[in-house]
């Protein structure tokens, strides 16, 4: 049974990425039905009725996807419940009169653009760096003429379903970028297409990922607790070992 | 060839193995320390044969300055990095889980022992062994009874054995992390790894801690001469 609830937001308010910001709080009254996003747009209809500026969100399927959303909600990337986004988060796991603190994922490589809209290119220049295979399109192959096992296939998959959100970044203690760029790693390194650029891949995305700004892995797990997609931190692992192997040829 | 921009590139991996070296060090300490319990000639033949290495001593210690030294500068560099890399610091930040005592007190545990290791290496290490302060019954009785008779000191137990109680923390974090990041994740052995880590990191801070409390508490003396083991 839907019903309504009193919320208190405290949301970070930001012009641009060159001004300062700070926190601003509003009023809610919200349906226990409604997606956290879904509580946010009503938020926005009223300040736009009261002719302020609404508060700025990354979103697109809503579906839990596409990876485009995100926020720090009282403290924990995509907010309280487990492996799920933003979008998928619904306000029935909050009470009324609940206070809720919303902030921008934080970290120097991924600039506040707006509110609470980040600038995630970096990610993009980390995937530009290494994260591709270098192979010659041409007709469509035969499906399984390559022979792929179950195990790996099954990894690389689980690999993949990275969403890009760098959820794991605003996690990490440090802004450590490593479950991204690893899961990004490990879903080609885990296939046969993928081997002949494995450890030259493996060495040009971290540097990238280093030069980028992001910080140091020190294993303290934080990301993979909270990733939306539960990718397991044995991707870190395994890009260490690519990384090594990398260095040591 | 060797290039120092290229070891400074690699600031994590020389914490870990600078780390890894001093846990090696540590066992190879402990396992000298436990002679206490056989006695004074004993104890103090080992520490003999250790003052009497002459250059080998000297290469070992600088060494051992080196590694911690190492460990501690890519450690600041790293943490320095850090808090570069998150920018503005979040107003509410809950931890999600699954960071650990040991984890979340690493900056604490590694900070105490760097202080502990600083009154340790003045309380024995450049301490003469020979002075008033050997003495027991009488008897000089070398680094044992300095040992010996400076755990007669409450304050001084309670020091080491809540410095123990540090170096058992940090590494109950820093094992398993160091086959993170040397890439060892399996499905299985993983969760043995971790278990190992508590329990070598436990086993380490109480061999090293049972010392000073076998001294002060089980073998407690009202005079030096009551107070063999």
């Amino acid at each position: 049974m839907s019903q309504k609830i009193n919320l208190k937001l405290k949301v970070w308010r930001q012009k641009n990425t060159s001004s300062s910001g700070n926190f601003e709080t509003y009023k809610v009254t919200t349906d226990t039905d409604a997606s956290f996003l879904e509580m946010l747009d009503v938020v926005n209809e009223e300040l736009i009725v009261s002719g302020k500026e609404p508060i700025a969100f990354d979103h697109d399927c809503r579906e839990g996807i596409c990876g485009m959303c995100g926020a720090v909600v009282n403290g924990q990337p995509h907010g309280p419940q487990r492996k799920t986004t933003l979008c998928q988060l619904h306000m029935r796991k909050f009470k009324d009169g609940d206070s809720i603190v919303l902030e921008p994922f934080r970290a120097r490589a991924m600039p506040v653009v707006k509110d609470l809209v980040v600038d995630r290119s970096a990610f993009d220049r980390v995937v530009q760096a290494g994260g591709y295979v270098s192979v010659k399109t041409g007709g469509v192959p035969d499906a399984n003429a390559i022979a792929i096992s179950k195990e790996n296939s099954d990894l690389a998959m689980d690999a993949a379903q990275c969403i890009g959100c760098s959820a794991c970044v605003a996690a990490c203690p440090n802004a450590s970028a490593m479950l991204f760029v690893s899961a990004k790693v490990s879903h080609l390194a885990l296939l046969p297409q993928g081997q002949p650029e494995r450890h030259s891949r493996a060495k040009q995305m971290v540097m990238q990922m280093d030069k980028e700004g992001f910080g140091n892995c020190s294993n303290e797990y934080e990301c993979e607790a909270a990733c939306p997609k539960g990718i397991s931190v044995s991707n870190i692992a395994r890009m260490n070992r690519d990384y090594l192997k990398a260095g040591l040829s | 060839m060797f290039k120092i921009h290229r070891l400074l590139s690699e600031r994590s991996r020389s914490v870990t193995v600078s780390g890894l070296a001093l846990i090696l060090f540590l066992i190879f300490h402990l396992s000298g320390n436990l002679l206490i319990y056989k006695g004074p000639e004993a104890f103090n033949a080992y520490a003999h044969f250790l003052e009497s290495l002459g250059t080998i001593k000297y290469i070992a210690r600088i060494g051992l300055i080196g590694l911690f030294l190492t460990h501690m500068f890519f450690t600041v560099l790293v943490v320095k990095e850090n808090i570069k890399a998150r920018g503005k610091r979040y107003d509410v930040s809950k931890p999600v889980g699954k960071r650990s005592l040991a984890t979340r007190l690493m900056p604490m545990s590694g900070t105490f022992i760097l202080v502990y290791l600083i009154v340790h290496l003045l309380d024995y290490t450049l301490a003469d062994h020979h002075t008033v302060a050997s003495v027991m019954n009488g008897e000089n009785l070398g680094l044992y009874g300095l040992v010996l008779n400076s755990f007669q000191t409450p304050w001084r137990v309670i020091f080491y054995v809540l410095a123990m109680g540090a170096i058992g923390m940090h590494l109950v974090h820093a094992i398993q992390s160091v086959c993170q990041t040397f890439g060892f994740n399996h499905p299985v052995y993983s969760k043995h790894i971790k278990r190992a880590s508590v329990f070598i990191g436990v086993l380490i801070a109480v061999g090293f801690a049972s010392i000073p409390l076998f001294i002060n508490v089980v073998a407690s003396c009202s005079t030096a001469a009551s107070c063999a083991l």
